[in-house]
């Protein structure tokens, strides 16, 4: 009997050290953190109800671990979460385990799922549903469901910067839950019809990636 | 004789101590609203935000001069006919009050022309009172602010207008809102005809705006069809120049409506006044 419960305690400790260790996510991750810094232009087109807004132009700074900051002349529109949150999550290991399975295809590219589920429940993230080449190790879709955000899709193509698995466009989908307008601020005489239903509903926010500058030693003073 | 009669009309508007209650009375509440924007401008702009913050994150500067310019329009156009009216009303009653209007019917100048010399002085007065607003909320705002893009929400959602396309509508924006405070001029001048005193036409002429304004927002089936007629509901017709896209057919329909309440509310009191048994 104790034979039987060491067997069954070491078979599932192997099974659980196997299910940490995902050899895509690995290197996909070796991959990024070969990025020390970046800066990189980038055109932000944002189609989410409830909210109509031109096309802007920002720059975006990158600096590892965590340094991230978005320089645009006028307002922007983007998703809550979904720059770096997701790649600092994934940069610690330890706080998550991986599981990989058969992917969908994206882009005509076949991928293999790597499913991300924290070890701690105390983190914001609950679920990350990563879909990787196996090949050129870049992220072709992801799936992050959060507490305070909900779920936000994002699907990437990449270009001249692939080698360092830096994305030529990324495309969130986002959740957008129903939007409460103060009718205080809102009020509008010329309105004779009633708005329409403003339900639950998909927003996409579309971001153009070009002329990066990978590993350059940006400055920390970029970031104050 | 008629410039010149709109000329002296002009300079007594200027000569009364009242006459610059509208001017000080809008510095000073423009000033308190900068402050509290600069104080804590941030709370207001996540009460507009809230709604959206669950799911999205805004970047750039939000709170910017042409913002605080749509919040002090937004705030003050409501109470600037008060201060419009404060003056206006006095312009034919107070002549009768003070006993000069026998003496100004006496002069080598026709009545209408007296009348319309009135209507001009007291446009004139609400033109500066509108250019002093426009300075204060745009050109103030930005310099303590800053310009950028204008975030304006809407019973349709979120608008984020471009800082290159906001100029024309601030523009526009001003001259409707002077067309709506020329009512109200006209209106007050037009009650004027009819008192003997200077309170009558400027109380008279708050209590319609009340009026009006309450019909305006009950949602009664009742009074829908009288709705689109009362000018107090295209008072805020500067508004829509910040719509997207803007709605042209019906501000051009509240223009309409606003220029005939000028021209029946100038007729009417043409028509009273050149009629009026002037024996005091």
């Amino acid at each position: 009997m104790k034979h039987l419960i060491l067997f069954v305690a070491v078979l599932f400790t192997g099974s659980v050290f196997f299910a940490q260790q995902s050899k895509v996510l690995s290197s996909f991750l070796s991959k990024l953190n070969s990025v020390k810094d970046y800066s990189v232009n980038a055109r932000i087109v944002a189609a989410v109800p409830m909210i109509k807004i031109k096309e802007v132009n920002a720059v975006l700074y990158f600096k590892q671990k965590d340094k991230f900051k978005i320089d645009t002349k006028g307002i922007a529109v983007l998703p809550k979460q979904g720059f770096i949150e997701l790649n600092q999550f994934l940069a610690t290991p330890s706080k998550y385990m991986s599981i990989e399975s058969v992917g969908k295809e994206v882009s005509g590219i076949s991928t293999i799922m790597v499913t991300v589920i924290p070890n701690d429940e105390s983190t914001d993230v609950i679920l990350a549903k990563l879909w990787i080449d196996p090949k050129k190790n870049v992220m072709m879709s992801s799936q992050l469901t959060t507490k305070s955000s909900g779920m936000l899709t994002t699907t990437y193509q990449y270009s001249d910067q692939i080698k360092y698995g830096l994305p030529s466009s990324l495309v969130f989908e986002i959740d957008v839950k129903k939007f409460k307008m103060p009718k205080s601020v809102a009020a509008n005489i010329h309105q004779t019809k009633k708005s329409a239903d403003n339900k639950d509903a998909k927003g996409k926010i579309t971001i153009y990636l070009t002329g990066y500058k990978v590993n350059k030693g940006l400055s920390d003073k970029v970031f104050k | 004789m008629f410039l010149n009669n709109t000329y002296n009309e002009f300079i007594k508007i200027a000569a009364k101590p009242r006459s610059y209650i509208g001017l000080i009375a809008l510095s000073v509440l423009i000033a308190v609203i900068i402050f509290a924007m600069k104080a804590d401008g941030s709370t207001y702009i996540s009460f507009v935000t809230a709604s959206f913050e669950q799911t999205l994150s805004f970047s750039g500067d939000i709170m910017n001069g042409n913002l605080i310019a749509f919040i002090i329009l937004q705030m003050l156009i409501v109470h600037i006919p008060l201060l419009v009216a404060l003056v206006t009303g006095d312009l034919i009653s107070g002549e009768a009050n003070m006993g000069t209007i026998r003496m100004l019917a006496s002069k080598p100048i026709s009545r209408a022309h007296i009348v319309l010399s009135k209507f001009l002085a007291g446009a004139i007065y609400t033109l500066l009172l509108t250019i002093w607003l426009g300075f204060l909320a745009l050109y103030v705002s930005r310099w303590i602010f800053g310009t950028g893009d204008l975030m304006v929400l809407t019973s349709e959602g979120l608008i984020i207008h471009p800082e290159s396309d906001i100029e024309w509508r601030y523009l526009y924006g001003f001259l409707t809102a002077y067309l709506s405070l020329l009512t109200v001029s006209t209106l007050s001048i037009c009650l004027s005809a009819f008192a003997e005193n200077s309170i009558g036409p400027i109380v008279t002429t708050m209590a319609i705006i009340i009026l009006f304004t309450i019909i305006g927002t009950m949602d009664v089936t009742v009074f829908d069809t009288i709705k689109p007629y009362l000018f107090t509901t295209h008072m805020a017709a500067w508004r829509s120049y910040f719509e997207d896209p803007v709605p042209w057919e019906a501000i051009n329909e509240s223009i309409r409506i606003l220029i005939c309440h000028n021209v029946i509310l100038i007729s009417i009191a043409l028509f009273q006044f050149t009629r009026k048994d002037i024996t005091s």
